[in-house]
């Protein structure tokens, strides 16, 4: 049974609950991010631990702030005992703070009024079984082809490694029941502006799912 | 103006940031990190991810990592409060009904186990004290849509610094701040039956953009990927379901929900979430709430 008992809607309890929740992840961290800290780590000749945010260049005076929306907090505070201090607790000067408060799991925080918070706890070792590589090989340089299909057919994409990135993603071979044309159309929607007239296009076409997979079947034989 | 793009969670994922520099390679460089990650754990088509070495010990409580703990307990959350529209144990049935293909390998996964049927959410039981998770029947969670958005949140929190920046996952988008000419963001809602079409434009700032729709990844019955996770079969009264909220686990979770619940009962959920949306009927008939308009 989940823990949650109410049955009454929490207005904007759900923005509460999840902003919290990204917080506590975040929080808590990753192996894999080590290789990109790292880098920028030596960079800058020093070596801070990847933690809440290795402050870059602050733009905003306070971003955490601004990514809990004001309607968020303000509205029924009560039901999330904690979640303001959550709020305020997120700037990276207090590190040791929020590594300390962040890493109890934010459902039990937010969503239990009755039950005790819970003691600042600390990533249990045994949370990491399944992370058989933590650092993803880069993919190797070279042109690979992979195959995708959707209702309309096959799609063989072919996928430009270039310095271990993804130069370029085109479409090699096109054997769907329209023409080839049309399929081009839809080409340069994948990787880059999806339409002249808008910055983002939501929601995913079908037609473009099958070249999709053909990239990821493309990138596989890259690894 | 910094593009990056990659293949990762079974869509192209693209981060943009209006700026450049070191600092933001690196940034754009830990938001990526962060999709993988999640994806790792989290994938319903990898045996080894945690979710599915999870789903492998029904019965008992499994410690979990704080990225899948964390987006089981908003999935359950969402479940509860959507009346379970939205439930994240359709995954069995979603894998009988053709829904199994690793995206990357495009091999056919099944689950090592096998569900009880009429299990739901409410067989998912979290201890907060010990972060553990327990299935109380054989069930396969399907975090596909609380994956994908926590991901994008988790990178959102890596870019915010930049201020003006988009991410898009396939569809599901953030757009922070403004984009490079300074306006708010222009988001076109892909038309759920006309390809290449748009059918109606957002502008937004600050705010995850996810739409559902039935023209998405087709079952080879011909039905389409959400499931009415309360009758088994796919929803119909909702051709098109989008949703703007502050965070995208909560607007890709929602937008799942309402294409199940329907326009009205949709609607009015998200008008008591006080988050927006706009749903598509397939007549193309339109809904909307009432402060979708508003600027950002």
């Amino acid at each position: 049974m989940a823990q949650r008992g109410s049955n009454k809607k929490v207005a904007n309890g759900l923005v509460a609950l999840g902003s919290a929740a990204v917080m506590a992840v975040y929080a808590a961290g990753y192996t894999r991010t080590r290789s990109a800290a790292d880098g920028f780590n030596r960079s800058e000749g020093q070596a801070a631990e990847r933690r809440p945010g290795i402050p870059p260049p602050a733009r905003t005076a306070s971003p955490a702030e601004e990514f809990i929306p004001e309607r968020a907090a303000n509205p029924a505070p009560a039901l999330q005992p904690n979640l303001s201090a959550s709020a305020k607790l997120a700037p990276a000067k207090k590190e040791d703070q929020v590594a300390e408060t962040m890493t109890a799991p934010a459902m039990a925080a937010v969503s239990s009024a009755a039950a005790p918070v819970v003691e600042a706890k600390v990533e249990p070792p045994a949370a990491a079984p399944a992370a058989p590589n933590p650092i993803a090989p880069p993919w190797k340089d070279g042109t690979w082809e992979g195959w995708g299909s959707c209702r309309h057919g096959d799609i063989q994409a072919a996928v430009v490694i270039e310095n271990g990135r993804i130069k370029s993603a085109t479409i090699a071979q096109c054997l769907t029941r329209y023409s080839c044309d049309i399929i081009d159309e839809l080409l340069p929607q994948v990787a880059k502006k999806q339409s002249p007239n808008v910055d983002n296009v939501s929601g995913a076409t079908q037609s473009a799912d099958a070249f999709y997979y053909a990239v990821y079947d493309a990138l596989l034989k890259a690894k | 103006m910094n593009t990056r793009t990659e293949a990762v969670m079974g869509t192209l994922v693209s981060i943009r940031v209006v700026g450049s520099g070191e600092e933001v390679d690196f940034a754009v460089e830990r938001a990526f990190d962060w999709f993988q990650e999640i994806e790792e754990r989290c994938s319903r088509f990898d045996p080894d991810s945690e979710l599915m070495q999870l789903c492998g010990q029904p019965g008992k409580p499994v410690v979990a990592s704080s990225i899948l703990y964390e987006a089981v307990g908003f999935a359950l959350t969402v479940a509860e409060e959507t009346g379970g529209a939205f439930d994240p144990t359709v995954g069995y049935r979603m894998e009988r009904r053709g829904f199994n293909k690793e995206h990357r390998s495009g091999e056919t996964v099944r689950s090592a186990h096998v569900a009880a049927d009429g299990a739901s959410y409410r067989d998912v039981e979290l201890d907060p004290r010990r972060q553990t998770i327990t299935l109380h029947r054989p069930l396969t969670l399907d975090l596909g849509a609380v994956a994908k958005g926590l991901a994008v949140d988790a990178a959102v929190r890596e870019l915010k610094p930049f201020r003006d920046f988009s991410i898009d996952a396939g569809g599901d988008l953030y757009l922070g701040g403004r984009n490079a000419a300074g306006e708010l963001w222009s988001v076109g809602i892909r038309h759920p039956r006309r390809d290449n079409e748009l059918i109606d434009t957002l502008r937004v700032s600050n705010q995850a953009v996810c739409t559902s729709g039935d023209y998405q990844k087709r079952s080879p019955d011909g039905g389409h990927h959400i499931l009415d996770p309360r009758a088994g079969t796919s929803a119909n009264s909702v051709a098109s379901a989008t949703v703007v909220a502050p965070i995208a686990m909560l607007a890709d979770a929602l937008a799942t929900a309402i294409f199940v619940m329907g326009p009205k009962d949709g609607l009015r959920l998200l008008a008591e979430m006080e988050v927006e949306g706009l749903v598509i009927t397939p007549e193309l008939e339109r809904f909307e709430t009432r402060g979708l308009r508003r600027a950002a």
